[in-house]
């Protein structure tokens, strides 16, 4: 099953590659401006997804996720402003997640609460206390502007897709890789793992359950403030109520489209960047009118064909959303 | 020495609160509050915003802005419930309606439908529909409508005028909502005319947004969308869309040389980071339409169906040294043109 997989997605690297080259030599600048924008739509979906699948992998489950990133790049935009310092509310925006983070363990792990409705609570809390404190006319002193890696950035096609971006960006893949690595490559990601799927097996073995699912749960708060602030402090540059216009949201459908794998929700992600992108671009070009609607609800539509075809081989992580109580079985 | 200072605060505090009462009472002999309302005392006045709040730096704040400016020279009283599901239309005006207001301000095209059902439950309340073309008989119904496609005509001229890559885009919302549409399609038409004035080909692109609840409120997408028409030599864009055109302008904002266009209120101060391109906006004027129709409901002269307000580019502000006096001046001609009716659009209604 595993190489079956495997194979498939080697199949779609395939395609995607051959189908860019194609678009490449067809005409290579707006190509590569498609494929840059996908990668500024992609991010913090794929970021996200990381908060998710950072979770549900140690068997918690977030739908609070939209709750994270709206209060985090809230906190982002305030904070940069009266500090004075994006880099100080890029900080506290991190803070801030790992504080929401915490009260959704608190609830699920501590208190062993049903996980949909702590992740609830989680948005309720969010979209209540920033619609109170918002408000308006207020500006950024600095953002995090557009930075070249040196060296990387002159390649051809992939120096301006991928190493023309701002700081939180690279950041952004740094995590994404990490966590990939993380999770599937050293004793921590297993332990992680083992806990998603069989608390009680870990435990026996030594590994503390809820200690796992803490940890584990405020890592993901952090990267969730990190998403926020990309969002805020990178590529908007200003906020408003509802700022994050339900990206936690769709990130849980890419989280399952992506498997619960990190790489699996960045081809996610960047397939659906990529749709809005290449959407975009139909419509610049005038060649092409279809209708917008359609990009839309592609994450949605991909989800259900992917749990459909690969229903009962694609799984969550077998103890999600169960508190654990030691001694069960 | 103690009780001596008790005995001044004591006296002192009477005092206060003496005439706190005192000025509360004079206060309320001037001004009506809404438990007067629905009776002769008062004249109350009721905005219901759509989607998105009270002071969104654009329709819901101009209507509500309109609404007290209205209450103002009426007299009268103004307050305003922010809807936060469309779900809830029908609760919100209900909230007005069963207290008896006088004029209720339903804002955006969405809640047309809402607005025609309510003001057959309540056949003595006024109602404006802010940007909801009315189509019905209903004797009581209002629809405060704008020609569109003129504002994005005179924003797509200018835009035609100030290009150097003679390439022109727009991110707009969501093309189903009639205005946005001829936002865009005025836009486009103003573009096309300059282009032919000029005797140059330009190349205008709009996008709209892939639709859903967040087709207003989607900032990122918004600024992604820039990004991509400013990375391909665009040089002037037109934002229309609630916070996802901010965030398209926003963004333009931080990229040198370009301009950007506002919409439906002067943005200049309502979105200050747009400030370093925002060159002008594309402006219904709204404030002035809500306030007309709120005294003519006063005064009893206001009529059923629809109601044409006034549209126009807004003030250049500080980016009056970007655009030649020939330009001002060709706008200005056209601006007349335009508003006079002389010259058609051509967009389809």
């Amino acid at each position: 099953m595993i190489t079956l997989i495997k194979r498939r997605g080697s199949y779609y690297f395939l395609a995607v590659t051959l189908a860019t080259l194609y678009l490449y030599s067809q005409s290579a600048n707006i190509t590569t401006s498609v494929f840059s924008i996908a990668v500024t739509f992609a991010m913090p979906l794929a970021l996200a997804a990381m908060v998710g699948i950072m979770c549900e992998r140690t068997g918690i489950v977030n739908i609070g996720i939209e709750g994270t990133l709206l209060l985090s790049s809230f906190v982002a935009f305030y904070v940069a402003i009266a500090a004075k310092s994006i880099v100080i509310g890029f900080l506290v925006a991190m803070a801030t997640g790992v504080a929401m983070s915490l009260l959704l363990a608190l609830m699920s792990v501590t208190w062993k609460m049903d996980q949909i409705i702590a992740g609830t609570i989680l948005n309720i809390l969010a979209t209540g206390l920033t619609s109170f404190f918002y408000i308006q006319g207020n500006m950024l002193p600095n953002m995090f502007r557009q930075k070249p890696i040196p060296g990387l950035s002159n390649l051809p096609f992939f120096g301006d897709v991928l190493f023309k971006h701002g700081l939180l960006m690279y950041i952004g893949f740094v995590v994404i890789i990490t966590l990939y690595y993380g999770l599937f490559h050293t004793p921590w990601g297993l332990r992680t793992r083992a806990v998603g799927e069989h608390p009680s097996s870990a435990d026996t073995a030594g590994v503390s359950v809820s200690r796992m699912r803490y940890v584990n749960v405020a890592i993901a708060g952090a990267i969730g403030g990190l998403c926020g602030s990309y969002l805020v402090l990178e590529l908007v540059g200003s906020w408003n109520r509802g700022f994050t216009a339900g990206k936690g949201f769709t990130a849980l459908a890419l989280m399952i489209f992506g498997r619960w794998n990190p790489m699996g929700a960045l081809a996610a992600a960047m397939f659906f960047g990529l749709a809005q992108a290449g959407a975009n671009q139909l419509m610049i070009n005038g060649t092409v009118n279809i209708p917008p609607q359609f990009v839309g609800i592609l994450p949605y539509v991909m989800t259900i064909i992917v749990l459909a075809i690969s229903a009962g081989k694609v799984r969550p992580p077998a103890a999600e959303g169960q508190p654990y109580e030691k001694g069960q079985s | 020495m103690f009780k001596k200072f008790k005995k001044i605060a004591a006296a002192t505090a009477a005092a206060g609160l003496l005439g706190l009462a005192l000025s509360a009472c004079s206060t309320a002999e001037k001004a009506a509050t809404e438990a007067d309302c629905g009776t002769e005392k008062a004249f109350c006045i009721g905005v219901v915003t759509d989607l998105g709040k009270v002071d969104d730096k654009s329709f819901n704040q101009a209507a509500w802005e309109g609404a007290l400016a209205g209450a103002e020279s009426t007299g009268g009283f103004a307050k305003y419930v922010e809807t936060t599901d469309s779900k809830d239309y029908a609760k919100n005006i209900a909230l007005f309606g069963d207290k008896g207001y006088n004029v209720i301000v339903t804002v955006g095209f969405l809640m047309a439908e809402a607005t025609v059902a309510a003001a057959a439950k309540y056949p003595d309340v006024k109602f404006v529909g802010v940007d909801q073309f009315n189509g019905t008989d209903a004797a009581n119904v209002t629809g405060l409508i704008f020609d569109e496609d003129r504002a994005g005509f005179l924003a797509g001229y200018l835009a035609g005028n100030l290009t150097k890559s003679d390439k022109i885009g727009g991110v707009l919302g969501m093309k189903e909502v009639p205005p946005v549409r001829k936002f865009g399609e005025g836009y486009e038409a103003g573009i096309a005319y300059a282009a032919k004035e000029l005797g140059k080909t330009i190349k205008s692109s709009v996008i709209y947004h892939a639709a859903g609840d967040t087709a207003f409120n989607d900032p990122a997408w918004g600024a992604s969308t820039a990004s991509q028409l400013l990375g391909q030599g665009f040089d002037v864009i037109f934002g229309a869309g609630g916070n996802t055109g901010n965030g398209a302008i926003t963004k333009v904002a931080q990229t040198a040389g370009a301009f950007c266009i506002g919409v439906d209120i002067d943005q200049w101060n309502t979105v200050p980071e747009a400030q370093p391109c925002l060159v002008t906006s594309a402006e219904k004027k709204l404030v002035k339409g809500v306030t007309d129709l709120v005294i003519a409901a006063k005064d009893g002269t206001i009529a059923a169906g629809n109601f044409v307000g006034q549209v126009g580019l807004s003030d250049y502000h500080d980016l009056a040294s970007s655009v030649s006096q020939e330009i001002q001046d060709k706008v200005s001609a056209i601006t007349e043109k335009i508003i006079s009716g002389e010259l058609a659009t051509g967009v389809k209604p």
